[in-house]
């Protein structure tokens, strides 16, 4: 009796604390004291989105540091003294959700510099907005990673950041920079100058690609000891090593059949480079068979649906990539042209539109995740990994239902309950 | 060649959406009891054509057919060689760059496989396509030779490279003066820069043997230009140098009859006279002794027949223009209409054409396969039913110049890519119902829809086996089981 009277008040603690972060106030020792001591969530259901795909009714996830440290039935799993304990019986406990294509997490107005056709040096990490007005909005969709990626008004418009969206610096909410490389394969960069078509959009990126491979070429040669002098270094092209080397992926701005094929054949074929392709809309689906053999991801999305006017037929994006074999498949908002916080309202069209449920999750949680390399942190609820959460009062893909707590880094940055935001 | 066939078949597949696993079609084909038109060579009354591995092995009265081929019986039908079209920016983007020199782009970046205007060319019998930007440029891009069917641009490539472009009609919202004054200047600075670029690898080499440059700029260019390797020349210079060495083919665009002599000038000025081809519009056919003396092919607009007011009389005259390129003896070749609406589009109607003006039979059908194979150099491959050559083959009803004749199936590469009974989107035109959705409207679990590409007839003779033998065999297990 006693010691839950004092789980309780430690709870109150930790809530402070956890609210204190959330409204940009600053924390103080009862912060410190909330991570000393861990958390525990009782929740209905948790969908864990690991290898195995389990999902474990009547659960229980611990957390300690800001991690995930067990997970499993609630019988198997004793809570330790001095965990506060979130008793959310007969809710849905789902991994952060992550989107992988988002221009909310900075400023909004430094989208796109539209100085070059390519702008290869630009980091929207100069950007980044900590717990600005949309963020707040997104987490309270369960949103708890997204990539600020920069603009597709030109071919090439810098490196990408992955952000959490809870946190007061930029220290605090950035997860990567670069987290990605920003391409415009065609379908923006065309209104450039009085107009390009592909032959020199296509010309253009590759010869940029080519002088930052010749760059890093370069770099390797030094740094295997082949060539006594150091290279220059140069700003612009040295973020680039590191997409070579595969540690993050280029997010490619690309749909249409034609256009979506060259992303394929150029970054992915021919330059090794990770590729993800975001959006893929309208027939771009009809390149899935050229990703055979490849470990090419789509980020499907905001628009789910095309009109084929020469079929008369209504066709759903993310359904026909499935359908066409690409199963590497995830959907994004593109916020804030759908809002961060309708992330799980994507992958409910994308089912509408005939894609699978459980699919559609996954695509919006662990796939997106995998498509940005941390899948070591994020998109999934196993021991050693982020404690990144949704509390959901059902299935995220019922539009019904709704995300009533959000925890990131095991800390509660938004609770329905202190002040409902949906 | 495996993967070539499979790509051929998924592309076939690609509006459905799904890439079921679907036999792989036979290397020998052999196309028994039609009458053969080689274009090249004597007609064939009743022939067979072998094809093996995507070439024509075999083509006569009486072949000896290989015990593995697949003979298809086509008796009663006609063969000839998959038509030509010479000149055609349809199957890109956009036509023309905004910029008015880009001999470092080229159409293989522009190229969309999925463009309708390849699935029409197929069915209308085309089996091979130059792509060429636009006639909106001064000196355009590297144009390609593409087969009408593939996923992308490599897999559908006969000939990458094929020629770099030049308009000589001006640019829009330009004027021939200006048009040339670039011509002028783009060779000029291609001296400018030869020479330059001679002079710094001279400097180079004796940089590097630590000796003192003792020669004057001419000799030091002289030297240096002997250094200057391939890969030396950057990518706005590299086509042009070839173009001006022997290595390289142009493609010229006169719009009218005064264009025609600045085109020769052109490209006899800058060293590529004897590697150019010249489209004309019909109004040059005033300047027929020009081209005739250039000894060069012409590809003609696809407008035939030109009228023209005379300004005194106001009477109309009527010009046939092939006819005056085939009374000056001039080798050319026809254009299909671009207007999808009028039966110029068919290019065996455009031959036709000629033959009603009194021209003979032979030239027609010549201007639509081995002329265009000419001008645009892949003679050696296509444009014939010839042993040897790639099998581009076209099944025709019956004759290719009457116009009640259809295209019932395309081979290329010796594999079936079109197939007319199959064309689902020509049967909702025809207003009939399409027979892929009728029968699947009975198989409720499939989710096709019509297939956008016509199916490759391997493929949907494969499918169609598997649902004819299901039922009886059904029946034949269970009539055994007792």
């Amino acid at each position: 009796m006693i010691r839950q009277h004092h789980r309780r008040h430690l709870g109150v603690v930790v809530a402070a604390a956890g609210f204190a972060a959330y409204a940009g106030l600053p924390a103080g020792a009862a912060d410190q004291a909330a991570v000393a001591v861990g958390l525990a969530i009782r929740a209905g259901k948790v969908i864990t989105m690991d290898g195995e795909d389990s999902v474990i009714n009547n659960a229980v996830v611990l957390i300690k540091s800001g991690k995930i440290e067990r997970v499993g039935p609630r019988e198997e799993v004793t809570i330790p003294d001095g965990y506060r304990v979130i008793d959310a019986a007969d809710k849905w406990l789902v991994p952060g959700l992550v989107d992988a294509h988002n221009h909310t997490a900075g400023s909004l107005m430094d989208l796109n510099d539209m100085v070059y056709l390519s702008n290869p040096g630009l980091r929207t990490l100069e950007t980044i907005t900590p717990d600005n007005k949309l963020i707040k909005q997104a987490r309270a969709g369960g949103v708890t990673s997204v990539l600020l990626i920069p603009g597709s008004g030109t071919n090439m418009s810098g490196f990408g950041t992955i952000a959490k969206t809870a946190g007061r610096t930029v220290d605090e909410v950035v997860q990567r920079s670069p987290g990605s490389l920003k391409i415009a394969q065609a379908g923006n960069p065309e209104r450039y100058w009085y107009g390009v078509g592909r032959s020199f959009m296509n010309y253009n990126t590759r010869q940029t690609l080519e002088k930052a491979l010749a760059y890093h070429s370069a770099w390797n040669e030094y740094e295997a000891g082949k060539v006594a002098d150091e290279p220059i270094y140069d700003p612009i092209f040295h973020g680039f090593r590191g997409l070579f080397r595969r540690e993050y992926p280029a997010s490619v701005h690309t749909q249409i059949y034609q256009v979506v094929m060259t992303t394929i054949d150029m970054l992915d074929k021919k330059f090794k480079i990770r590729t993800v392709i975001d959006h893929g809309t309208f027939d771009g689906f009809k390149t899935a068979p050229l990703l055979e053999g490849t470990d090419v991801y789509t980020i499907n999305g905001p628009r789910q649906y095309w009109f084929d006017r020469s079929q008369r037929k209504m066709h759903g994006n993310a359904a026909r990539w499935w359908q066409g074999g690409q199963h590497r498949l995830g959907v994004n908002t593109d916020a804030p042209v759908v809002p961060q916080r309708e992330l799980s309202f994507q992958a409910a069209m994308a089912c509408w539109y005939g894609w699978k449920p459980y699919e559609a999750l996954r695509g919006v949680t662990r796939i997106p995740a995998e498509a940005l390399l941390i899948d070591d942190r994020v998109g999934s609820i196993q021991p050693g990994k982020d404690a990144d959460f949704g509390l959901w009062t059902g299935d995220p893909l019922d539009p019904r239902s709704s995300c009533e707590m959000t925890i990131i880094g095991g800390k509660v940055v938004y609770d329905a309950k202190i002040k409902r935001r949906f | 060649m495996n993967r070539r066939v499979s790509t051929v078949i998924v592309a076939a597949c690609m509006a459905v959406g799904a890439s079921s696993a679907l036999a792989i079609p036979p290397a020998k084909v052999a196309l028994k009891g039609a009458r053969i038109i080689p274009v090249v060579g004597d007609d064939i009354a009743v022939g067979t054509l072998l094809i093996e591995n995507g070439r024509i092995t075999a083509i006569g009265e009486k072949v000896d057919v290989p015990y593995d081929a697949m003979v298809v019986d086509v008796s009663g039908k006609v063969l000839m060689p998959g038509m030509i079209d010479a000149h055609s920016s349809r199957g890109l983007d956009v036509p023309n760059e905004n910029l008015p020199v880009t001999p470092f782009l080229d159409v293989y970046d522009a190229i969309d496989p999925s463009k309708l205007y390849f699935e029409d060319a197929l069915r209308d019998g085309v089996t091979s396509v130059h792509v060429v930007v636009g006639n909106n440029c001064v000196i355009g891009s590297v144009s390609r030779v593409v087969h009408p069917i593939g996923l992308t641009p490599d897999e559908m490539t006969l000939q990458p490279a094929a020629a770099l472009k030049f308009s000589v009609a001006p640019k829009r919202g330009w004027d021939r003066m200006a048009q040339m004054a670039t011509f002028r200047e783009t060779f000029r600075e291609l001296d400018e820069y030869l020479e330059n670029l001679a002079e710094k690898k001279y400097e180079e080499s004796v940089e590097k043997k630590d000796e003192k440059i003792d020669v004057g700029p001419d000799e030091a260019r002289k030297r240096g230009r002997e250094l200057i390797k391939t890969e030396d020349y950057d990518d706005e210079h590299r086509i042009l140098v070839k173009l001006t060495r022997g290595a390289f083919g142009a493609i010229i665009y006169a719009g009218v009859a005064s264009d025609v002599s600045r085109a020769v000038a052109l490209a006899g000025d800058h060293g590529f006279a004897d590697r150019s081809t010249f489209v004309v519009g019909p109004d040059c056919y005033k300047a027929v002794d020009e081209l005739k003396a250039t000894g060069r092919p012409v590809v003609l607009d696809s407008e035939l027949l030109y009228r023209e007011r005379d300004p005194v009389s106001g009477d109309v005259k009527e010009t046939f223009v092939p006819k005056v390129y085939a009374d000056a003896g001039v080798e050319f070749s026809l254009l299909p209409s671009s207007d999808n609406s009028l039966a110029e589009r068919y290019l065996n109607y455009q031959a036709a054409r000629c033959v009603r003006y009194g021209l003979s039979r032979k030239l027609a059908l010549e201007s639509i396969t081995i002329n265009p194979a000419r001008a645009i150099g892949v003679a050696d491959r296509v444009g014939s039913l010839e042993v040897g050559k790639i099998a581009n083959v076209v099944v025709m009803s019956g004759d290719p110049l009457d116009f009640n004749s259809w295209v019932e199936s395309v081979y290329i590469n010796g594999i079936s890519a079109y197939v007319r009974d199959k064309d689902v989107r020509l049967k909702q035109l025809l207003g009939e119902e399409p027979a892929d959705v009728a029968a699947e409207s009975t198989d409720s679990s499939e989710d096709e829809s019509p297939a956008e590409a016509p199916k490759p007839d391997g493929s949907a003779a494969e499918e169609k086996a598997e649902g004819a033998d299901k039922a009886p065999a059904d029946k034949s297990s269970s009539d055994k089981t007792p």
